[in-house]
């Protein structure tokens, strides 16, 4: 059979397909994107947490346990004690900073500062001097203060030389430091960030402000030493706010941070695959109805069920193949394009992350070719079974070549009732401490819902309209007698709509929540921070003399500050928000009135939680949150639970009052500052600027420049779904395009007869088009009432099970009255090519077996 | 002589650290003590040593000092972590009867005061490794590393012998390259060792150096030969050789011999002549070591010949590698035969010297 087979697959499928060159192309192209879509998300994913964990690498280096400070506290003077401890073979302190560098601005460098002599067993990276890969000054390591070591590709980047001086900010104030040296990585660790420098941990203490204390102690064990051990006997003297684990552990909890974030991509890149598939599965579909009578003589001729239906699964799998192929090269390189939004979206969000270069595992690719294929073959095996089913007699009669798929069976019905209640099912469930990820069976069965109610639709609008012209009528009914495969575009179609609303829906909704909140909780007049913060996140601290100048300042009415602060907390590490406030700080309470749990919160030993961090630990109003302080563990009763979108991690707020309490730390990473009525924004700015800012040591927002940073960030963070969306809409398009040219190809015989019954070529194309705009119409209206429950389930379920925050859902009207126009337009548009074509069909041609 | 020297070829050295001049006033025991307004300060130790059943070992205990910060830079940082010096040390053991040469280093910040220099009777301590001075002049030295282990009492039988002339011993022709160095060329030495699992009691003679410099070699130098040698008629002799990069030997070089009554003859490079009879080819690092020596000093009517207890004496760090062992020696001494001991510190072989590096 062989041999005979790959025959007739070369005369009925590759000739078939190379005939049909726009059809075949179309196919792939919608393959290759969604492929190409999904292999850009999960290499942008993967790549972020690679460059994480080499990071992580880089600084533990060869590290078995790391005794970690998350807020920087460890006093040094415990080194030698923790170095003593029986199963510790080597120990090397690490203190570090981030730095700003308005040379390059949005730019950082994360500074280490090491201990040369005990690090040697740890280090994974080279440390030469700059211009001699093979010596290295010591005397001047030691010595000369500022003088750091340069990663190899920061310093090539950014063509910097030995000797040269690189500015820095770094609480406020602008800095020189010297570059003397290089630091060179190799294989894994080479995907480290970087953006790292490494200088002596003295003068890097001196740098940063830091003596007596360290941010970890990476640690070397005895051979045969019982990790477990010796870390339950570290714990005993390391100080309770200080964790002790291996240092995997920071990339793993990286990992798991990102991870709903990164999964809410991968979902939305499927998208595209999932529309591929109906365009798939109509591809096939059309060319087993255009071909049934080739069918029938090949079935009469002694070819089998089995062989019809391999040649209809291949001529898929050739088309698929083609396209997952493309797919891979191109989201090989569209990664290059996204992994850079991607990771200023974790850097916003999350964690700061550069990614120098995108790294690939194997698994990615098998995935990538896995889900292609197979998403391919399963559209194509109905229409296949179909074509290997049909019985040979009556393929070859020549009439009633589409009565067949009149009959509306009732099952389509139920069966997308049946859906939309399991959706509702699984959102409940997933609302219900089920795992979060079954929020997204509910998004796909409001889909699936859709779909199969597509049909009845399709049928009851046929139906239901009585046009006066015969075009319109025409169309009309046409729609319902290619029902199958005209459903299929339009669920196609629809879905993509339906994504595109459902999105924009959420986007707004989030948007509109966000406004809301800001309103309440940004009322100070002026927001002022050292610049390194907005690039590294709060690290740098204000100079007190500059709150102090605030404070006295005659145009102040009132200073609030705020502290970031992080401690470990059960497993993983949270952080904590401490601030001094006015009366004017206006938080938005689930339960409880602000102006009776404020005045406790800042008089009693209390804190506040975040929404999301009450969701994300399961704690409550008045439970107890036990957190470690210098000073030993103490239980804060939670006072209350308060709106907050800046983390979806989460924060805990404390008063500063306590915080001075049990931490003994008055460092201040930003202020807000409220000013007396009257008093001039403007002058009050220009004042600080010059006292302390003029060559841009701090970041000075005005209330409204600071809303529009925010949404900046904001809409940087949906960047990369709205190009997932609107790619998805640009495959359903395709989609409509070659629905229609397959609906006119095989009614040649059927456009015939009307153009010989007397129906000009205008009527024909108008008929078509007619077609082309209900197609859309329909799609349209499907998309959208399914684009809305899917935003009932985005913003509802899947944002709250994985990021735990309320979003109120809002909608974009004026928008959403346009997306039926732009459908139909399209549709018609789509609808162009094969309606003229239809109108120059050579009559005597297609009515000849008449 | 010592290995250190090397680190400061190479140095731009800071105008603010002492120089050796000459004129030093040599006072003892203050200069027993440390120097820290000079760059380099080394004090070394050597033995040769044998056990009740007649083992013969040698040990090398050496405690530098190098200055990181020249005094007008001191203080004004608060970090812990910033020193004024690098403490690091040496140590050896030399097994003749079980060929085994041990070598191990340790270098600190003494962030902590786990290292440093002058405290109470400790002149110099690095961890458990320390040179102690006892208020009868004696001193004592403890080591210990995986397999071996050092603990010695030094009770000196000559006095101090000041080298060079005028207070400064000469490294090179122009002025500053020199040290502040003397010798005391023999202390009766008793104690235990533990080398390879075996402990031993041992007795024997030791050799102290102690220098003190900033600057002290020129360019072109690419190493030394060094010799101590004590002789069994109660007499000493110090060599050194300065090797130039061009093959040749530094005028400089010098030495002094010390009779059994303490007097002291310098001798410059126009007195002596060392002639290599016998090479070992490091495995480890293809460096051809002269290790035995043909020497002969006419002005005090001294010639023998070198032979060391073992080849393999290399002491192998990252990227400082010398050799220095113990050696016998035969000869003659107007004519009579004598025989002796003494350690041969051979360095620049393997590598170009380089800066006190890691």
């Amino acid at each position: 059979m062989l041999p005979q087979y790959f025959r007739i697959f070369r005369w009925h499928v590759l000739r078939d397909l190379a005939q049909h060159r726009l059809l075949s192309s179309l196919n792939i192209c919608t393959v290759a994107l969604g492929v190409a879509l999904y292999l850009a998300i999960q290499i942008a994913n993967h790549s972020a947490n690679r460059a994480f964990a080499a990071t992580v690498d880089l600084v533990a280096g060869k590290a078995q346990l790391e005794v970690d400070s998350p807020a920087g506290t460890l006093p040094d003077s415990l080194l030698p004690q923790i170095t003593a401890q029986p199963g510790v073979a080597a120990a090397t302190p690490i203190v570090t900073g981030f730095v700003s560098l308005p040379k390059y601005p949005g730019e950082y460098l994360d500074l280490l500062g090491i201990d040369i002599f005990t690090n040697e067993p740890f280090r994974t990276f080279q440390l030469t001097d700059f211009d001699a890969a093979e010596t290295f000054d010591l005397q001047k390591w030691l010595r000369a203060p500022r003088t750091i070591a340069l990663s190899e590709d920061f310093a090539r980047d950014h063509h910097l030389r030995a000797g040269d001086q690189l500015a820095i900010q770094l609480n406020g104030r602008t800095q020189k430091l010297t570059i003397g040296f290089v630091m060179r990585t190799h294989g894994e660790i080479a995907n480290a960030d970087p953006h790292i420098a490494a200088m002596d941990i003295g003068w890097a203490q001196e740098l940063l402000g830091r003596s007596g204390t360290l941010d970890s102690v990476s640690l070397r064990l005895t051979k045969g030493a019982n990790s477990k051990m010796v870390a339950a006997e570290l714990r005993k003297i390391i100080p309770p706010d200080a964790t002790i684990a291996p240092p995997a552990r920071r990339s793993e909890e990286v990992d798991k941070m990102l991870a709903g974030f990164q999964l809410n991509l991968t979902a939305m890149s499927l998208v595209s695959l999932l529309v591929g598939m109906f365009l798939i599965y109509n591809t096939t579909e059309a060319s087993v109805v255009r071909r049934r009578i080739e069918i029938g003589i090949l079935r009469s001729l002694g070819a089998t069920r089995r062989e019809i239906r391999a040649l209809f699964l291949g001529q898929a799998a050739t088309l698929g193949l083609i396209g997952v192929g493309l797919g891979m090269i191109g989201g090989y390189f569209l990664a290059q394009a996204l992994v850079g939004t991607v990771t200023d979206t974790i850097s916003s969000l999350y964690i700061l992350l550069s990614v120098r270069q995108i790294a690939v595992a194997p698994w990615i690719w098998i995935s990538a070719f896995g889900l292609g294929a197979a998403s391919v073959l399963l559209a194509a095996w109905l229409p296949a079974e179909q074509a290997a089913t049909s019985d040979p007699v009556q393929a070859l009669h020549h009439g009633e070549r589409l009565e067949r798929s009149v009959h509306l069976s009732r099952g389509w019905f139920l069966g997308g009732l049946t859906a939309l209640l399991v959706s509702v099912f699984l959102s409940l469930l997933a609302l219900n401490h089920a795992p979060p990820w079954i929020s997204f069976g509910a998004a796909f069965f409001v889909l699936a819902g859709f779909s199969l109610l597509t049909p009845e639709t399709i049928s009851r609008f046929s139906r239901g309209l009585r046009w006066r012209t015969a075009e319109r009528r025409l169309a009309a009914q046409n729609l319902a007698r290619a029902l199958l495969r005209n459903s299929i575009t339009i669920a196609a179609l629809a879905a993509a709509v339906a994504m595109s609303v459902g999105v924009a829906v959420m986007i707004f909704s989030f948007r509109q929540t966000v406004t809301d909140w800001i309103n309440q909780t940004l009322v100070a007049d002026l927001f002022i921070g050292p610049a390194a913060n907005e690039v590294a996140g709060p690290t740098s601290f204000m100079p007190p003399e500059a709150i102090r100048f605030l404070e006295n300042n005659p145009a102040v009415e009132a200073v609030d500050t705020f502290r970031h602060f992080e401690v470990p907390f059960r497993s993983t590490t949270i952080e904590l928000a401490v601030v001094r406030g006015s009366n004017r700080r206006n938080l938005h309470f689930l339960h409880g009135r602000s102006d009776q749990i404020m005045p406790r919160f800042y008089r009693e030993p209390c804190v506040l939680i975040s929404e999301t961090f009450s969701r994300r630990h399961d704690l409550k109003q008045g439970d107890k949150l036990a957190l470690p302080t210098p000073r030993g563990t103490v239980d804060f009763p939670i006072a209350a639970v308060y709106y907050d979108y800046t983390s979806d991690q989460g924060t805990v707020l404390l008063s500063e009052k306590n915080f001075l309490h049990w931490w003994h730390d008055d460092r201040i990473n930003s202020v807000g500052v409220f000013l007396k009525k009257g008093a001039s924004v403007k002058a009050v700015t220009e004042e600080f600027r010059r006292r302390f800012s003029n060559r841009g040591e701090f970041s000075i927002y005005s209330n409204r420049s600071l809303r529009a940073r925010i949404f900046e960030v904001f809409d940087q963070t949906f960047a990369v779904t709205y190009v997932l969306r609107t790619i998805a809409v640009i495959v359903a398009v395709a989609g409509i395009f070659l629905g229609l040219t397959t609906l006119v190809a095989e009614r040649t015989r059927e456009l015939g007869v009307l153009r010989s019954i007397g129906a000009s070529a205008g009527q024909i194309r108008r008929l078509l088009l007619w077609e082309s705009g209900m197609i859309g119409l329909l799609a349209s209206l499907l998309g959208m009432a399914s684009g809305l429950c899917l935003a009932v389930v985005l913003t509802g379920v899947i944002n709250r099970a994985y990021f735990g925050w309320t979003i109120q859902l809002a909608f974009p009207w004026l928008s959403l009255a346009w997306t039926p126009l732009w459908i139909i337009a399209a549709a018609i548009f789509a609808g162009w090519i094969p309606a003229w074509r239809a109108g120059r069909l050579n009559i005597a041609e297609a009515v000849r077996s008449e | 002589m010592k290995i250190l020297a090397a680190a400061l070829a190479m140095l731009c050295i800071a105008a603010t650290w002492q120089t050796a001049e000459p004129g030093w006033k040599y006072d003892f025991p203050r200069d027993h003590h440390g120097h820290e307004n000079f760059k380099t300060e080394w004090w070394y130790f050597t033995g040769n040593l044998t056990n009740a059943a007649g083992h013969r070992f040698g040990y090398e205990l050496t405690f530098f000092r190098q200055g990181i910060r020249p005094p007008n830079e001191r203080g004004s940082t608060r970090s812990r972590f910033i020193v004024d010096d690098l403490k690091f040390a040496h140590f050896t053991i030399s097994d003749a009867h079980r060929r085994k040469f041990l070598f191990f280093q340790k270098v600190s910040r003494g962030s902590f005061g786990e290292a440093g220099f002058d405290r109470g009777d400790e002149i110099a301590w690095i961890d458990s490794w320390n040179l102690r001075m006892s208020g009868d002049g004696s001193f004592h030295l403890a080591a210990d590393a995986e397999g071996a282990k050092l603990n010695l009492q030094l009770v000196p039988v000559k006095a101090p012998v000041i080298h060079g002339k005028n207070g400064v011993s000469q490294k090179a022709a122009s002025a500053g390259h020199a040290s502040h160095y003397y010798s005391i060329s023999r202390l009766r030495t008793e104690g235990e060792l533990v080398v390879s699992g075996g402990r031993f009691d041992v007795h024997g003679e030791s050799w102290f150096d102690h220098e003190w410099a900033t600057n002290q070699l020129a360019p072109g130098q690419a190493g030394w030969n060094w010799v101590s040698a004590q002789f069994d008629d109660g007499s000493e002799l110090m060599l050194y050789e300065m090797r130039l990069t061009n093959g040749g030997i530094d005028p400089a070089s010098s030495g002094t011999f010390i009779a059994a009554d303490d007097r002291s003859v310098p001798l410059t490079s126009a007195d002596f002549q060392m002639t290599p009879l016998e090479f070992w080819k490091s495995p480890a690092t293809q460096a051809n070591y002269p290790i035995g020596w043909r020497i002969e000093v006419p002005k005090v009517q001294l010639a023998f010949t070198i032979h060391p207890v073992l080849k393999n004496q290399e002491l192998v760090f990252t990227p400082l590698i010398y050799w220095e062992g113990a050696f016998d020696l035969v000869g003659t001494r107007a004519g009579k035969a004598i025989g002796g001991r003494g350690y041969l510190e051979l360095t620049g072989y393997a590598a170009p010297l380089v800066e006190l590096n890691r």
